[in-house]
Protein backbone atom coordinates (compact mmCIF):
# COMPACT_ATOMS: atom_id res chain seq x y z
CA UNK A 1 0.00 0.00 0.00
CA UNK A 2 1.79 3.61 -1.02
CA UNK A 3 1.75 6.31 1.01
CA UNK A 4 -0.32 8.43 -1.06
CA UNK A 5 -3.01 5.32 -0.70
CA UNK A 6 -2.85 5.78 3.39
CA UNK A 7 -3.04 9.22 3.18
CA UNK A 8 -6.88 9.16 1.09
CA UNK A 9 -7.86 7.06 3.53
CA UNK A 10 -6.80 8.73 6.29
CA UNK A 11 -8.66 11.42 4.41
CA UNK A 12 -11.94 9.30 4.03
CA UNK A 13 -11.64 8.36 8.06
CA UNK A 14 -11.27 11.72 9.37
CA UNK A 15 -14.21 12.72 7.35
CA UNK A 16 -16.32 9.63 8.05
CA UNK A 17 -15.28 10.79 12.04
CA UNK A 18 -16.63 13.98 11.49
CA UNK A 19 -19.80 12.96 9.74
CA UNK A 20 -21.02 10.66 12.45
CA UNK A 21 -19.78 12.97 15.22
CA UNK A 22 -22.14 15.09 13.81
CA UNK A 23 -25.08 13.14 13.71
CA UNK A 24 -28.22 14.37 15.81
CA UNK A 25 -28.60 10.17 16.63
CA UNK A 26 -25.51 9.63 17.98
CA UNK A 27 -25.53 11.94 20.72
CA UNK A 28 -29.30 10.84 21.44
CA UNK A 29 -27.65 7.24 21.93
CA UNK A 30 -24.70 8.22 23.76
CA UNK A 31 -27.11 10.04 26.28
CA UNK A 32 -29.36 7.36 27.03
CA UNK A 33 -26.48 4.96 26.94
CA UNK A 34 -25.22 6.75 30.07
CA UNK A 35 -29.02 7.86 31.63
CA UNK A 36 -28.85 3.82 31.56
CA UNK A 37 -26.16 3.17 33.17
CA UNK A 38 -26.55 6.22 35.94
CA UNK A 39 -29.90 4.66 36.76
CA UNK A 40 -27.66 2.07 38.30
CA UNK A 41 -27.28 4.51 40.90
CA UNK A 42 -30.96 4.34 41.86
CA UNK A 43 -31.13 0.30 41.13
CA UNK A 44 -28.08 0.24 43.67
CA UNK A 45 -30.05 1.83 46.03
CA UNK A 46 -33.13 -0.32 45.83
CA UNK A 47 -31.69 -3.68 45.52
CA UNK A 48 -31.78 -5.32 48.73
CA UNK A 49 -27.82 -6.30 48.64
CA UNK A 50 -27.16 -3.40 47.05
CA UNK A 51 -25.12 -5.93 44.55
CA UNK A 52 -22.20 -4.53 42.65
CA UNK A 53 -23.07 -6.97 39.79
CA UNK A 54 -26.15 -4.76 39.13
CA UNK A 55 -24.21 -1.69 38.20
CA UNK A 56 -21.72 -3.62 36.38
CA UNK A 57 -24.39 -5.73 33.94
CA UNK A 58 -26.30 -2.50 33.55
CA UNK A 59 -23.38 -0.72 32.49
CA UNK A 60 -22.30 -3.45 30.00
CA UNK A 61 -25.61 -3.83 28.44
CA UNK A 62 -26.07 -0.58 27.90
CA UNK A 63 -22.80 0.13 26.68
CA UNK A 64 -22.82 -2.85 23.81
CA UNK A 65 -27.12 -2.73 23.14
CA UNK A 66 -26.32 1.17 21.86
CA UNK A 67 -23.07 0.63 20.73
CA UNK A 68 -24.41 -1.71 18.15
CA UNK A 69 -27.44 0.74 17.69
CA UNK A 70 -25.18 3.10 16.54
CA UNK A 71 -23.02 0.69 14.83
CA UNK A 72 -25.81 -0.37 12.59
CA UNK A 73 -27.61 2.65 12.65
CA UNK A 74 -24.38 4.80 10.89
CA UNK A 75 -22.89 1.81 9.69
CA UNK A 76 -25.63 0.82 6.97
CA UNK A 77 -25.93 4.30 5.52
CA UNK A 78 -21.83 4.79 4.72
CA UNK A 79 -22.42 3.75 1.48
CA UNK A 80 -26.19 3.41 0.55
CA UNK A 81 -26.80 6.98 1.68
CA UNK A 82 -23.75 8.63 -0.66
CA UNK A 83 -25.21 6.24 -3.29
CA UNK A 84 -28.81 7.59 -3.00
CA UNK A 85 -27.10 11.18 -3.12
CA UNK A 86 -24.86 10.70 -5.44
CA UNK A 87 -22.17 12.22 -3.27
CA UNK A 88 -20.05 10.04 -4.36
CA UNK A 89 -19.76 10.99 -7.78
CA UNK A 90 -17.25 13.97 -7.58
CA UNK A 91 -15.01 12.00 -5.09
CA UNK A 92 -14.94 8.84 -6.89
CA UNK A 93 -13.96 10.88 -10.14
CA UNK A 94 -10.34 11.59 -8.27
CA UNK A 95 -7.29 9.59 -7.61
CA UNK A 96 -9.53 7.22 -4.98
CA UNK A 97 -9.68 3.55 -5.27
CA UNK A 98 -13.56 2.25 -4.38
CA UNK A 99 -11.04 0.16 -1.59
CA UNK A 100 -9.59 2.61 -0.46
CA UNK A 101 -13.32 4.45 0.16
CA UNK A 102 -14.84 1.40 2.00
CA UNK A 103 -11.56 0.67 3.99
CA UNK A 104 -11.27 4.44 5.09
CA UNK A 105 -15.36 4.51 6.12
CA UNK A 106 -14.99 1.48 8.14
CA UNK A 107 -12.04 3.00 10.05
CA UNK A 108 -13.58 6.52 10.63
CA UNK A 109 -16.96 4.37 12.19
CA UNK A 110 -14.48 2.12 14.01
CA UNK A 111 -13.06 6.02 15.09
CA UNK A 112 -16.08 7.03 16.15
CA UNK A 113 -17.43 3.78 17.96
CA UNK A 114 -14.07 3.76 20.05
CA UNK A 115 -14.70 7.30 21.19
CA UNK A 116 -17.95 6.20 22.37
CA UNK A 117 -16.68 2.96 23.92
CA UNK A 118 -14.36 5.40 25.96
CA UNK A 119 -16.95 7.88 26.97
CA UNK A 120 -19.36 4.99 28.20
CA UNK A 121 -16.69 3.43 30.11
CA UNK A 122 -16.09 6.35 31.70
CA UNK A 123 -19.64 6.81 32.70
CA UNK A 124 -19.63 2.85 33.65
CA UNK A 125 -16.60 3.72 35.89
CA UNK A 126 -17.50 6.90 37.50
CA UNK A 127 -21.34 5.50 38.40
CA UNK A 128 -18.95 2.21 40.09
CA UNK A 129 -17.01 5.02 41.63
CA UNK A 130 -20.20 6.99 43.48
CA UNK A 131 -21.09 3.94 44.42
CA UNK A 132 -18.30 3.43 46.22
CA UNK A 133 -16.23 0.74 44.38
CA UNK A 134 -12.84 0.71 43.47
CA UNK A 135 -11.71 0.37 39.99
CA UNK A 136 -12.07 -3.08 38.39
CA UNK A 137 -9.86 -3.84 35.38
CA UNK A 138 -11.49 -7.33 34.43
CA UNK A 139 -14.60 -5.10 32.75
CA UNK A 140 -11.90 -2.96 30.15
CA UNK A 141 -11.80 -7.37 29.22
CA UNK A 142 -15.34 -7.00 28.55
CA UNK A 143 -15.14 -3.79 27.18
CA UNK A 144 -12.83 -4.48 24.74
CA UNK A 145 -14.27 -7.98 23.21
CA UNK A 146 -17.26 -5.48 23.01
CA UNK A 147 -15.45 -3.08 21.19
CA UNK A 148 -14.59 -5.95 18.54
CA UNK A 149 -17.74 -7.43 17.96
CA UNK A 150 -18.74 -3.62 17.61
CA UNK A 151 -16.32 -3.69 14.42
CA UNK A 152 -17.50 -6.90 13.18
CA UNK A 153 -20.95 -5.17 12.68
CA UNK A 154 -19.74 -2.17 11.16
CA UNK A 155 -18.24 -4.32 8.73
CA UNK A 156 -21.25 -6.72 7.73
CA UNK A 157 -23.30 -3.23 7.63
CA UNK A 158 -21.04 -1.90 5.57
CA UNK A 159 -20.80 -4.95 3.01
CA UNK A 160 -24.66 -4.76 2.73
CA UNK A 161 -24.43 -1.21 2.68
CA UNK A 162 -22.92 -1.72 -0.61
CA UNK A 163 -24.88 -3.91 -1.94
CA UNK A 164 -28.89 -2.76 -0.95
CA UNK A 165 -30.68 0.50 0.43
CA UNK A 166 -30.33 1.56 4.18
CA UNK A 167 -33.26 0.15 5.14
CA UNK A 168 -32.75 -3.27 3.55
CA UNK A 169 -28.95 -3.35 4.92
CA UNK A 170 -30.23 -2.34 8.44
CA UNK A 171 -32.70 -5.24 8.45
CA UNK A 172 -30.28 -8.04 6.79
CA UNK A 173 -27.34 -6.33 9.09
CA UNK A 174 -29.43 -6.85 12.10
CA UNK A 175 -30.90 -10.61 11.21
CA UNK A 176 -27.22 -11.73 11.17
CA UNK A 177 -26.02 -10.49 13.95
CA UNK A 178 -29.36 -12.02 16.11
CA UNK A 179 -28.57 -15.06 14.38
CA UNK A 180 -24.84 -15.03 15.33
CA UNK A 181 -25.93 -14.36 18.65
CA UNK A 182 -27.89 -17.87 18.81
CA UNK A 183 -24.79 -19.40 16.76
CA UNK A 184 -24.51 -22.29 19.05
CA UNK A 185 -28.37 -22.81 18.53
CA UNK A 186 -27.56 -23.72 14.60
CA UNK A 187 -24.66 -25.62 15.89
CA UNK A 188 -26.67 -28.40 17.65
CA UNK A 189 -29.67 -28.13 15.38
CA UNK A 190 -29.01 -31.54 14.72
CA UNK A 191 -30.32 -32.84 17.78
CA UNK A 192 -33.52 -31.05 16.43
CA UNK A 193 -33.18 -32.51 12.88
CA UNK A 194 -31.36 -35.27 12.90
CA UNK A 195 -31.85 -35.97 9.96
CA UNK A 196 -30.63 -32.91 8.38
CA UNK A 197 -27.12 -33.20 7.06
CA UNK A 198 -23.92 -32.34 9.09
CA UNK A 199 -22.39 -30.47 6.36
CA UNK A 200 -25.19 -28.30 6.08
CA UNK A 201 -25.61 -27.45 9.24
CA UNK A 202 -21.13 -26.90 9.78
CA UNK A 203 -21.68 -24.72 6.46
CA UNK A 204 -24.54 -22.41 7.82
CA UNK A 205 -22.54 -22.34 11.73
CA UNK A 206 -19.54 -21.41 10.00
CA UNK A 207 -21.03 -18.87 7.97
CA UNK A 208 -22.45 -16.77 10.60
CA UNK A 209 -20.06 -15.14 12.82
CA UNK A 210 -20.57 -16.12 16.06
CA UNK A 211 -21.13 -13.50 18.23
CA UNK A 212 -21.91 -15.18 21.33
CA UNK A 213 -18.08 -15.48 21.42
CA UNK A 214 -17.81 -11.91 22.10
CA UNK A 215 -19.59 -12.09 25.49
CA UNK A 216 -17.26 -12.06 27.92
CA UNK A 217 -19.56 -9.75 30.63
CA UNK A 218 -20.70 -12.65 32.92
CA UNK A 219 -17.31 -14.33 33.19
CA UNK A 220 -16.21 -10.72 34.10
CA UNK A 221 -18.57 -9.76 36.25
CA UNK A 222 -18.30 -12.93 38.48
CA UNK A 223 -14.79 -12.15 38.01
CA UNK A 224 -13.57 -15.02 36.38
CA UNK A 225 -10.31 -14.89 34.60
CA UNK A 226 -10.26 -14.50 30.89
CA UNK A 227 -6.60 -16.00 29.75
CA UNK A 228 -4.41 -13.35 27.27
CA UNK A 229 -4.52 -16.04 24.86
CA UNK A 230 -8.50 -16.49 25.07
CA UNK A 231 -8.43 -12.65 24.11
CA UNK A 232 -5.59 -13.37 21.10
CA UNK A 233 -8.08 -15.55 19.95
CA UNK A 234 -11.46 -13.45 20.22
CA UNK A 235 -9.61 -10.65 18.08
CA UNK A 236 -8.54 -13.04 15.76
CA UNK A 237 -12.13 -13.89 15.20
CA UNK A 238 -12.88 -10.53 14.62
CA UNK A 239 -10.11 -9.63 12.24
CA UNK A 240 -11.28 -12.78 9.91
CA UNK A 241 -14.65 -12.11 10.01
CA UNK A 242 -14.46 -8.65 9.81
CA UNK A 243 -12.00 -8.90 7.06
CA UNK A 244 -13.93 -11.34 5.21
CA UNK A 245 -16.90 -8.99 5.21
CA UNK A 246 -14.70 -6.26 3.94
CA UNK A 247 -13.57 -8.32 1.15
CA UNK A 248 -17.03 -9.33 0.20
CA UNK A 249 -18.06 -6.16 0.16
CA UNK A 250 -15.29 -5.06 -1.87
CA UNK A 251 -15.66 -7.20 -4.56
CA UNK A 252 -19.36 -6.44 -4.50
CA UNK A 253 -18.63 -2.66 -4.73
CA UNK A 254 -15.62 -2.89 -7.25
CA UNK A 255 -17.73 -3.22 -10.52
CA UNK A 256 -20.97 -1.52 -9.50
CA UNK A 257 -22.47 1.00 -11.83
CA UNK A 258 -23.49 3.75 -9.87
CA UNK A 259 -27.16 4.87 -10.23
CA UNK B 1 -8.82 12.38 -24.99
CA UNK B 2 -9.20 9.89 -26.98
CA UNK B 3 -12.50 6.86 -27.16
CA UNK B 4 -13.06 3.73 -28.63
CA UNK B 5 -16.23 2.25 -28.79
CA UNK B 6 -16.87 2.31 -25.51
CA UNK B 7 -20.55 1.27 -25.51
CA UNK B 8 -22.82 0.27 -22.57
CA UNK B 9 -26.70 -1.49 -21.96
CA UNK B 10 -28.36 -1.67 -18.93
CA UNK B 11 -30.75 -4.23 -17.86
CA UNK B 12 -34.74 -2.37 -17.60
CA UNK B 13 -37.77 -4.29 -16.25
CA UNK B 14 -38.20 -5.98 -13.06
CA UNK B 15 -40.04 -9.10 -14.58
CA UNK B 16 -39.63 -9.10 -18.24
CA UNK B 17 -35.43 -7.98 -18.19
CA UNK B 18 -34.87 -6.51 -21.53
CA UNK B 19 -31.44 -4.73 -22.95
CA UNK B 20 -32.07 -1.31 -23.12
CA UNK B 21 -28.41 0.62 -25.17
CA UNK B 22 -27.63 3.50 -23.16
CA UNK B 23 -24.17 4.28 -25.70
CA UNK B 24 -23.94 2.83 -28.79
CA UNK B 25 -20.32 1.58 -29.62
CA UNK B 26 -18.37 5.71 -29.37
CA UNK B 27 -15.52 7.18 -31.13
CA UNK B 28 -14.47 10.50 -30.36
CA UNK B 29 -11.04 12.35 -30.39
CA UNK B 30 -10.87 15.51 -28.40
CA UNK B 31 -7.21 17.39 -28.76
CA UNK B 32 -5.49 19.17 -26.11
CA UNK B 33 -6.59 22.85 -25.33
CA UNK B 34 -9.96 22.42 -27.05
CA UNK B 35 -13.66 23.07 -26.04
CA UNK B 36 -15.59 20.36 -26.91
CA UNK B 37 -19.19 20.53 -26.25
CA UNK B 38 -21.18 17.16 -25.74
CA UNK B 39 -24.67 18.15 -26.81
CA UNK B 40 -27.97 16.02 -27.20
CA UNK B 41 -31.16 16.23 -25.72
CA UNK B 42 -32.09 14.62 -22.15
CA UNK B 43 -31.49 10.92 -22.12
CA UNK B 44 -29.64 10.88 -25.41
CA UNK B 45 -26.31 9.30 -22.83
CA UNK B 46 -24.45 12.33 -22.22
CA UNK B 47 -24.19 11.31 -18.53
CA UNK B 48 -22.95 7.86 -19.10
CA UNK B 49 -20.35 8.64 -20.98
CA UNK B 50 -19.40 11.01 -18.38
CA UNK B 51 -19.94 8.76 -15.86
CA UNK B 52 -17.74 5.79 -18.34
CA UNK B 53 -14.84 8.73 -18.27
CA UNK B 54 -15.03 9.00 -14.27
CA UNK B 55 -15.36 5.54 -13.51
CA UNK B 56 -18.88 5.49 -12.05
CA UNK B 57 -20.21 3.15 -15.07
CA UNK B 58 -18.32 0.13 -16.25
CA UNK B 59 -18.42 0.07 -19.86
CA UNK B 60 -19.67 -2.84 -21.66
CA UNK B 61 -16.66 -3.04 -24.36
CA UNK B 62 -14.13 -0.33 -25.70
CA UNK B 63 -11.39 1.77 -24.14
CA UNK B 64 -10.50 5.14 -24.28
CA UNK B 65 -7.44 7.42 -23.02
CA UNK B 66 -7.15 10.63 -21.44
CA UNK B 67 -3.84 12.53 -21.32
CA UNK B 68 -2.08 9.66 -22.79
CA UNK B 69 -3.26 7.02 -20.14
CA UNK B 70 -6.00 4.41 -19.84
CA UNK B 71 -8.93 5.95 -18.86
CA UNK B 72 -9.15 2.90 -15.88
CA UNK B 73 -6.21 3.80 -14.27
CA UNK B 74 -5.47 6.81 -12.04
CA UNK B 75 -2.50 8.47 -13.28
CA UNK B 76 -4.43 11.26 -14.89
CA UNK B 77 -7.33 11.59 -12.47
CA UNK B 78 -4.63 13.80 -10.68
CA UNK B 79 -4.97 16.20 -13.88
CA UNK B 80 -8.21 16.00 -14.41
CA UNK B 81 -11.79 17.67 -12.93
CA UNK B 82 -15.41 16.80 -12.73
CA UNK B 83 -18.11 18.57 -12.28
CA UNK B 84 -21.49 15.90 -11.82
CA UNK B 85 -25.01 16.90 -13.28
CA UNK B 86 -26.60 18.03 -10.24
CA UNK B 87 -23.93 17.60 -7.80
CA UNK B 88 -24.48 16.82 -4.09
CA UNK B 89 -21.92 17.67 -1.40
CA UNK B 90 -22.03 16.62 2.36
CA UNK B 91 -24.73 19.17 3.71
CA UNK B 92 -22.41 18.25 7.28
CA UNK B 93 -19.49 20.27 5.67
CA UNK B 94 -18.76 23.70 4.94
CA UNK B 95 -17.65 24.90 1.24
CA UNK B 96 -13.62 25.30 2.58
CA UNK B 97 -14.11 22.04 4.64
CA UNK B 98 -15.33 20.34 1.49
CA UNK B 99 -12.49 21.38 -0.47
CA UNK B 100 -10.02 20.83 2.14
CA UNK B 101 -11.34 16.96 2.09
CA UNK B 102 -11.24 17.45 -2.15
CA UNK B 103 -7.93 18.71 -1.94
CA UNK B 104 -6.55 15.62 0.81
CA UNK B 105 -7.81 13.06 -1.65
CA UNK B 106 -6.39 15.10 -4.82
CA UNK B 107 -2.99 14.71 -2.62
CA UNK B 108 -2.26 18.12 -2.65
CA UNK B 109 -0.31 19.89 0.39
CA UNK B 110 -2.18 21.84 2.88
CA UNK B 111 -0.75 25.04 2.08
CA UNK B 112 -1.61 24.64 -1.46
CA UNK B 113 -5.19 22.90 -0.62
CA UNK B 114 -5.92 26.24 1.81
CA UNK B 115 -4.96 28.66 -1.04
CA UNK B 116 -6.50 26.96 -3.77
CA UNK B 117 -9.72 26.88 -2.13
CA UNK B 118 -9.45 30.62 -0.96
CA UNK B 119 -9.18 31.83 -4.53
CA UNK B 120 -11.55 29.88 -6.10
CA UNK B 121 -14.44 30.45 -3.60
CA UNK B 122 -13.76 33.92 -4.06
CA UNK B 123 -13.84 33.78 -7.75
CA UNK B 124 -17.23 31.85 -7.37
CA UNK B 125 -18.27 34.27 -5.14
CA UNK B 126 -18.72 31.65 -2.21
CA UNK B 127 -16.17 33.44 0.39
CA UNK B 128 -18.65 34.98 1.99
CA UNK B 129 -20.57 31.82 3.17
CA UNK B 130 -17.72 29.29 2.84
CA UNK B 131 -17.59 28.81 6.98
CA UNK B 132 -22.02 27.98 6.47
CA UNK B 133 -22.72 24.65 6.41
CA UNK B 134 -23.67 23.49 3.08
CA UNK B 135 -26.92 22.53 4.10
CA UNK B 136 -27.95 26.20 3.83
CA UNK B 137 -27.23 26.84 0.28
CA UNK B 138 -29.09 27.02 -2.74
CA UNK B 139 -29.18 24.76 -5.98
CA UNK B 140 -26.41 27.61 -7.95
CA UNK B 141 -24.36 27.67 -4.96
CA UNK B 142 -24.06 23.74 -4.75
CA UNK B 143 -23.27 23.90 -8.42
CA UNK B 144 -20.43 26.84 -7.85
CA UNK B 145 -18.78 24.72 -4.95
CA UNK B 146 -19.04 21.43 -7.61
CA UNK B 147 -17.21 23.67 -9.79
CA UNK B 148 -14.61 25.06 -7.27
CA UNK B 149 -14.19 20.91 -6.64
CA UNK B 150 -13.31 20.27 -10.34
CA UNK B 151 -10.99 23.01 -10.51
CA UNK B 152 -9.02 22.69 -7.61
CA UNK B 153 -6.17 20.53 -8.78
CA UNK B 154 -5.38 23.50 -11.57
CA UNK B 155 -6.47 20.22 -14.16
CA UNK B 156 -5.17 19.96 -17.59
CA UNK B 157 -8.43 18.31 -18.79
CA UNK B 158 -12.03 19.42 -17.23
CA UNK B 159 -15.55 17.40 -17.24
CA UNK B 160 -18.22 19.58 -16.67
CA UNK B 161 -21.91 17.70 -16.78
CA UNK B 162 -24.48 20.26 -17.49
CA UNK B 163 -22.24 22.96 -15.99
CA UNK B 164 -24.93 25.99 -16.59
CA UNK B 165 -27.82 23.80 -14.63
CA UNK B 166 -29.57 25.46 -11.70
CA UNK B 167 -27.57 28.78 -12.70
CA UNK B 168 -29.04 32.22 -12.68
CA UNK B 169 -27.62 34.37 -15.22
CA UNK B 170 -25.24 35.76 -13.13
CA UNK B 171 -24.20 32.12 -12.46
CA UNK B 172 -23.55 31.20 -15.94
CA UNK B 173 -22.34 34.25 -16.99
CA UNK B 174 -19.78 33.01 -14.30
CA UNK B 175 -19.22 29.55 -15.72
CA UNK B 176 -18.95 30.89 -19.05
CA UNK B 177 -16.07 33.32 -18.19
CA UNK B 178 -14.60 30.48 -16.58
CA UNK B 179 -14.53 27.99 -19.31
CA UNK B 180 -13.48 31.09 -21.67
CA UNK B 181 -10.97 31.39 -19.10
CA UNK B 182 -9.66 27.42 -19.30
CA UNK B 183 -9.70 27.91 -22.93
CA UNK B 184 -7.38 31.08 -22.52
CA UNK B 185 -5.14 28.89 -20.63
CA UNK B 186 -5.00 25.88 -23.17
CA UNK B 187 -6.98 23.51 -20.97
CA UNK B 188 -9.62 20.72 -22.31
CA UNK B 189 -12.68 21.14 -21.64
CA UNK B 190 -15.58 18.61 -22.65
CA UNK B 191 -18.73 19.72 -21.39
CA UNK B 192 -22.58 18.29 -21.83
CA UNK B 193 -24.99 20.43 -22.49
CA UNK B 194 -28.92 20.38 -23.94
CA UNK B 195 -28.65 24.40 -24.63
CA UNK B 196 -27.68 25.53 -27.77
CA UNK B 197 -26.07 28.76 -27.33
CA UNK B 198 -24.27 27.61 -24.71
CA UNK B 199 -22.27 25.42 -27.10
CA UNK B 200 -22.52 28.09 -29.61
CA UNK B 201 -20.75 30.28 -27.55
CA UNK B 202 -18.36 28.56 -25.82
CA UNK B 203 -17.13 25.43 -27.87
CA UNK B 204 -14.46 24.84 -30.42
CA UNK B 205 -15.99 21.86 -31.61
CA UNK B 206 -18.86 20.22 -30.89
CA UNK B 207 -20.08 15.94 -31.03
CA UNK B 208 -24.18 15.66 -31.27
CA UNK B 209 -25.34 12.87 -29.38
CA UNK B 210 -28.82 10.90 -30.02
CA UNK B 211 -30.20 8.16 -28.22
CA UNK B 212 -26.83 6.76 -27.29
CA UNK B 213 -25.44 7.20 -30.85
CA UNK B 214 -23.30 10.12 -31.94
CA UNK B 215 -24.56 11.24 -35.13
CA UNK B 216 -21.56 13.48 -36.23
CA UNK B 217 -19.04 15.58 -34.51
CA UNK B 218 -17.23 19.15 -35.90
CA UNK B 219 -17.92 22.64 -36.06
CA UNK B 220 -21.52 23.20 -34.85
CA UNK B 221 -22.88 25.32 -37.81
CA UNK B 222 -21.15 22.37 -39.81
CA UNK B 223 -22.85 19.87 -38.11
CA UNK B 224 -26.27 21.70 -37.26
CA UNK B 225 -27.02 23.00 -40.20
CA UNK B 226 -29.42 25.42 -38.50
CA UNK B 227 -31.42 27.61 -40.47
CA UNK B 228 -32.19 30.86 -39.04
CA UNK B 229 -36.01 30.63 -38.65
CA UNK B 230 -37.12 34.27 -37.72
CA UNK B 231 -35.60 37.29 -36.06
CA UNK B 232 -36.53 39.11 -32.81
CA UNK B 233 -37.06 42.89 -33.84
CA UNK B 234 -37.56 45.25 -30.71
CA UNK B 235 -39.44 48.39 -31.69
CA UNK B 236 -40.52 51.77 -29.79
CA UNK B 237 -42.29 54.44 -30.30
CA UNK B 238 -44.93 52.89 -33.18
CA UNK B 239 -48.40 53.77 -32.99
CA UNK B 240 -51.20 51.29 -31.50
CA UNK B 241 -53.03 51.03 -34.83
CA UNK B 242 -49.82 50.28 -36.18
CA UNK B 243 -49.34 47.45 -33.85
CA UNK B 244 -52.55 46.47 -34.22
CA UNK B 245 -52.83 45.95 -38.04
CA UNK B 246 -48.88 44.31 -37.92
CA UNK B 247 -47.42 44.94 -41.66
CA UNK B 248 -46.94 41.88 -43.68
CA UNK B 249 -43.80 39.60 -42.63
CA UNK B 250 -44.83 39.91 -38.84
CA UNK B 251 -45.40 36.17 -37.54
CA UNK B 252 -46.04 37.57 -33.87
CA UNK B 253 -45.67 40.28 -31.52
CA UNK B 254 -46.45 41.06 -27.57
CA UNK B 255 -45.65 44.41 -25.75
CA UNK B 256 -42.46 44.95 -23.88
CA UNK B 257 -43.31 47.12 -21.86
CA UNK B 258 -43.62 50.84 -24.27
CA UNK B 259 -42.02 48.53 -26.90
CA UNK B 260 -42.90 45.90 -28.67
CA UNK B 261 -41.07 43.15 -29.79
CA UNK B 262 -41.96 40.97 -33.04
CA UNK B 263 -41.20 38.12 -34.69
CA UNK B 264 -40.54 38.70 -38.06
CA UNK B 265 -39.62 36.42 -41.03
CA UNK B 266 -36.11 36.88 -42.27
CA UNK B 267 -37.19 37.61 -45.94
CA UNK B 268 -39.20 40.67 -44.87
CA UNK B 269 -37.22 42.23 -42.53
CA UNK B 270 -36.46 45.16 -44.62
CA UNK B 271 -40.29 45.66 -45.58
CA UNK B 272 -41.15 45.63 -41.95
CA UNK B 273 -38.37 48.04 -40.84
CA UNK B 274 -39.53 50.77 -43.21
CA UNK B 275 -43.16 50.26 -42.21
CA UNK B 276 -42.40 50.86 -38.15
CA UNK B 277 -40.12 54.04 -39.43
CA UNK B 278 -42.80 55.54 -42.10
CA UNK B 279 -45.24 55.51 -38.92
CA UNK B 280 -42.50 57.09 -36.73
CA UNK B 281 -41.16 53.92 -34.94
CA UNK B 282 -37.72 52.83 -34.07
CA UNK B 283 -36.02 49.76 -34.46
CA UNK B 284 -34.07 49.10 -31.73
CA UNK B 285 -32.55 45.74 -31.79
CA UNK B 286 -32.37 43.03 -34.90
CA UNK B 287 -31.49 39.52 -33.00
CA UNK B 288 -31.44 35.81 -34.65
CA UNK B 289 -33.66 33.42 -33.23
CA UNK B 290 -32.28 29.83 -33.63
CA UNK B 291 -34.39 26.57 -32.38
CA UNK B 292 -33.04 25.28 -28.69
CA UNK B 293 -31.43 21.61 -29.62
CA UNK B 294 -34.37 20.10 -28.61
CA UNK B 295 -36.68 22.14 -30.92
CA UNK B 296 -34.17 21.29 -33.79
CA UNK B 297 -34.00 17.45 -32.63
CA UNK B 298 -38.03 17.21 -32.24
CA UNK B 299 -38.50 18.99 -35.60
CA UNK B 300 -35.75 17.70 -37.56
CA UNK B 301 -36.12 14.25 -36.61
CA UNK B 302 -39.87 13.42 -35.72
CA UNK B 303 -39.47 11.92 -32.22
CA UNK B 304 -39.12 12.83 -28.74
CA UNK B 305 -36.29 13.56 -26.84
CA UNK B 306 -35.73 10.54 -24.76
CA UNK B 307 -36.34 8.35 -27.93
Amino acid sequence: MSRASLRRIAAVAANTHRESVRERVLYNLVFFAILMMLSGLLLDELSVRQDEKLVKDLGLAAMEIFGILIALFIGVGLVSKELDKRSLYPLLAKPLRRWELLLGKFIGLALTLLVNIVVMTMAMLGTLSLTGRGFDPGLLVAVYTIFLSLLLIVAIALFFSTLTSSTLAAVSTFCLVLAGRYADVIRNMSTVLPDAPRWLIDLVYYSIPNFSNFDLKDRVVYGDAVSVEELLWITLYCGTYSGLALLLAFLGFRRRDLP
Amino acid sequence: MRICGLEKSYNVGLWRRRRFRALEPLHLDVPVGEVFGYIGPNGSGKTTTLKILMGLVMADAGDASILGHPYRGDVWRQRAGYLPEQPYFYDYLTAREYLDYAGRLLGLERGLRRDRAHALLSRLGLHKVADQPLRRYSKGMQQRLGLAQALLNDPEVVFLDEPMSGLDPLGRQLVHDLIQSLRSQRKSVFFSTHILPDAESLCDRVGLLRAGRLQSSGRLDEILDIDVSHLEVLVSGASSSFMEVAPTGVLDKRAVGDRWCLDVDENQLGRVIRAVEQDGGRVRSVRAQRLSLEEFFVRELGDGPSS
